[in-house]
């Protein structure tokens, strides 16, 4: 059976404004889980909250049906959005401590170490301090903080925040592994580009509510048709304008990207394109995910 | 002694209330408390603060420093006292063997050797004296002259040699047989036996003023250590890392515990290692330093630590900047130098004074004041116990709250979070 976190009407103001307001969504184990949402929109503290870092006015939080508790939570791995190391003490050491207070033994914890610091390539760094390292190297030890103790659960505050290409590539080829480990990922981050590659489902939340949730490709399929139509020599789309019950979203190049209301049908519009000139594309598009994001926030 | 018995009853009553009803309310919330990992939790934070501490280099270097200050404090004196010295002693006119005799004794027993000088007149003595080439002069067997009494220790060389010169003139002059001068010659002061057995006053509260000394400035570096450590976790963020697993209580107890800890071991082996070298050389620095007061000296930093360090973990979580701390370092420093300033100045008194035994009662201020208190040899061991176990119980209270503070304190950024705040949310 699939490991399920859920939580339930979740409430939280911070004086008058309500950073959660009966939120409620489900995690589920297997996929990578974008966690979206413009800033302030309380992402950052429903992960706390989860932690049990933030308390909570109102609401449940499940693992498994179970609520979610200390004992439980030693099984959870964390990468909250400021970084927290201990700046002066050994990576190595550090890592191996962290793993002990999830309940880990000695040679486990030691061999976890090695394991994590070698697949993020960090090896020969093992002895360094924290605040030695660049920004990024901060970051893996930070990712190997999180996955040290075999974690079900794995939730991340911005995760690729910071990271050139290759340390995105590289942590989000350890998430995409810990979902295919049949593991639980959740994990925040405004690099939609990057979600959309990573994640197969995604959450996101605005003024402490949930405002969509599905998978990546119900949420980029559904809703209106979209059309992206190029006509040789056309750079404004005015053809496009006069159609009823179709609007632009978007010119781009010669590329325009039409809205289509329910009842219009595609020929017309592909009528009214040829009456313009010479249509070298036409074809239906899904939505970008940054696409979905803007649109679930209007 | 009978208010200490009615505030240690009310302490327990007050105690015994609290437990009841924590465990009550345990029980109403049905919170199974998990305590193999509460102990496990707090013992790797516990052996996390010890490794990280030990292994700093302002432990190790500290630590170096206050072995090589006590050693130079302990040795050095002995150095001038080791040697056995020639002491040049002017002598004008004639002295009999006899005298000659007794200040040849008195210079060995203070571990000298003399050498007498005769000289022509009282002018040159004086002069010889004066320029410091002579120690002291012998004017005629009559009188004595010395540049300045520097140390208690030649002054009572002096005065031996002056007393004992005069004795033997006496006893010449009085034309006694040889059996009755053998006789005198064979005198010895009197045994005196005291009913209440009391040790030399002085040497004990010259221990105990050291204790005092080392208690203040252990607590201040140990208590600084928490506050800084507590703050170090809230600002590196660390924290949240930490309490995404352990409970608040267990982070705070393992680091005021593991702090305590290397406390406990530096006092141990400052201590330990003042007394063996006070011994090896032959130091009478720690002369006096009954097992009592030292024992004594250990219990009140303990005692101290145990109670200052929970305040100063919770003014820690309320701050993450350096300039936060100094400014709530400030007040909470002010118990303890209130403590110390008054424990001090009543040492330097000729008895226990009322101000003192108060002060050794009250939980902030009997870490400086009990350790005096037993120098003075004005506290019995019910006494002892007593402030002990009053300390204890401020403790205990002070603990909880300071843990409350904590806890809501901890995860709190930005501005500082301020004490009516902290226990107002808690």
């Amino acid at each position: 059976m699939a490991d399920l976190l859920v939580l339930q009407g979740l409430r939280r103001h911070y004086g008058t404004l309500a950073a959660l307001d009966d939120l409620s969504f489900q995690v589920a184990s297997g996929q990578v889980v974008g966690f979206l949402g413009p800033n302030g929109a309380g992402k950052t503290t429903t992960m706390r909250a989860i932690f049990g870092l933030t308390d909570l006015e109102q609401g449940t939080i499940t693992w498994n049906g179970r609520e979610v508790d200390a004992t439980l939570r030693r099984r959870f791995g964390y990468m909250p959005e400021e970084r927290g190391l201990y700046p002066s003490m050994l990576i190595g050491e550090q890592l191996e401590y962290l793993g002990r207070l999830h309940d880990m033994s000695v040679p486990d914890a030691r061999e976890q170490t090695r394991y994590w610091l070698e697949r993020l390539g960090l090896a020969d760094r093992a002895t360094s301090k924290v605040e030695t390292l660049s920004h990024g190297n901060q970051q893996r030890v930070q990712l190997a903080a999180a996955l040290v103790h075999r974690p079900d659960l794995l939730i991340l505050d911005e995760p690729l925040a910071g990271l050139d290409p290759t340390g995105i590539d590289t942590i989000g080829a350890v998430l995409v592994e810990q979902a295919k480990a049949g593991r639980c990922v959740l994990f925040s981050s405004h690099q939609l580009d990057q979600v959309e590659s990573l994640c197969e489902s995604v959450t996101i939340i605005d003024h402490g509510r949930l405002v969509a949730t599905g998978t990546v490709d119900e949420l980029a399929t559904s809703g209106a048709r979209r059309l992206v139509v190029r006509v040789e020599g056309d750079r404004d789309a005015r053809w496009a304008h006069d159609l009823a019950g179709v609007s632009v979203s978007e010119i781009s190049g010669g590329e325009v990207r039409l809205v289509l209301d329910a009842g219009v049908n595609s020929d017309d519009v592909l009528r009214a394109a040829m009456a313009r000139g010479h249509v070298t594309e036409f074809s239906f598009h899904r939505r970008s995910l940054t696409e979905v994001f803007r649109e679930a926030l209007q | 002694m009978k208010f200490l018995y009615v505030i240690l009853f009310i302490a327990f009553f007050a105690f015994v209330r609290l437990r009841r009803r924590r465990l009550s309310q345990a029980k109403r919330q049905h919170r199974p408390i998990d305590m193999a990992f509460l102990r496990s939790g707090v013992a790797l934070v516990t052996w996390r603060e010890v490794r990280e501490r030990v292994r700093g280099k302002i432990f190790r270097y500290g630590t170096l420093l206050i072995l090589t200050a006590i050693a130079a404090a302990i040795v050095i004196p002995t150095l001038h006292h080791s040697k056995t010295f020639t002491q040049r002693i002017g002598v004008v006119g004639s002295l009999s063997p006899a005298l000659k005799s007794v200040v040849h004794d008195d210079v060995r027993a203070y571990g000298g050797v003399a050498q007498l000088v005769s000289l022509s007149s009282d002018a040159t003595a004086k002069s010889e004296v004066r320029s410091g080439r002579l120690h002291f002069a012998i004017l005629e067997g009559r009188s004595i002259v010395v540049k300045s009494l520097r140390t208690s220790n030649d002054a009572s060389e002096i005065v031996q040699i002056a007393h004992d010169l005069g004795v033997a003139q006496a006893l010449g002059a009085a034309h006694l047989s040889a059996a009755q001068s053998a006789a005198f010659a064979q005198a010895h002061a009197l045994h005196v036996t005291s009913l209440v057995p009391q040790r030399a006053k002085s040497a004990n509260i010259g221990a105990s003023v050291f204790g005092l000394i080392f208690i203040f400035m252990m607590l201040q570096q140990y208590n600084t250590w928490t506050l800084l450590g507590v703050m170090e976790e809230k600002s590196s963020r660390v924290i949240e890392v930490l309490l995404s697993t352990l409970r608040p209580i267990q982070l705070l107890a393992g680091k005021v515990l593991g702090i305590g800890l290397v406390a406990l071991a530096q006092a141990t082996l400052i201590v330990s290692f003042a007394l063996v070298l006070a011994k090896a050389v032959g130091s009478n620095l720690l002369h006096g330093a009954a097992p009592l007061e030292i024992v004594s000296v250990l219990v009140w930093l303990i005692l101290g630590y145990a109670f200052y360090s929970w305040i100063y973990a919770a003014a820690g979580s309320m701050a993450e900047r350096q300039d936060q701390v100094q400014t709530l370092a400030l007040p909470l420093s002010v118990p303890l130098i209130i403590g110390y300033v008054a424990s001090l100045i009543g040492a330097s008194g000729t008895h226990a004074s009322t101000l003192l035994t108060v002060l050794a009662y009250l939980p902030p201020t009997a870490p400086f004041a009990m350790p005096v208190l037993v120098g003075f040899g004005a506290v019995s061991g019910w006494g002892f116990m007593a402030s002990v176990l009053l300390s204890l119980a401020a403790t205990y209270a002070i603990a909880h709250l300071a843990a409350s503070v904590y806890r809501r304190a901890i995860l709190q950024t930005g501005a500082r979070v301020h004490l009516r705040d902290a226990i107002s949310r808690s």
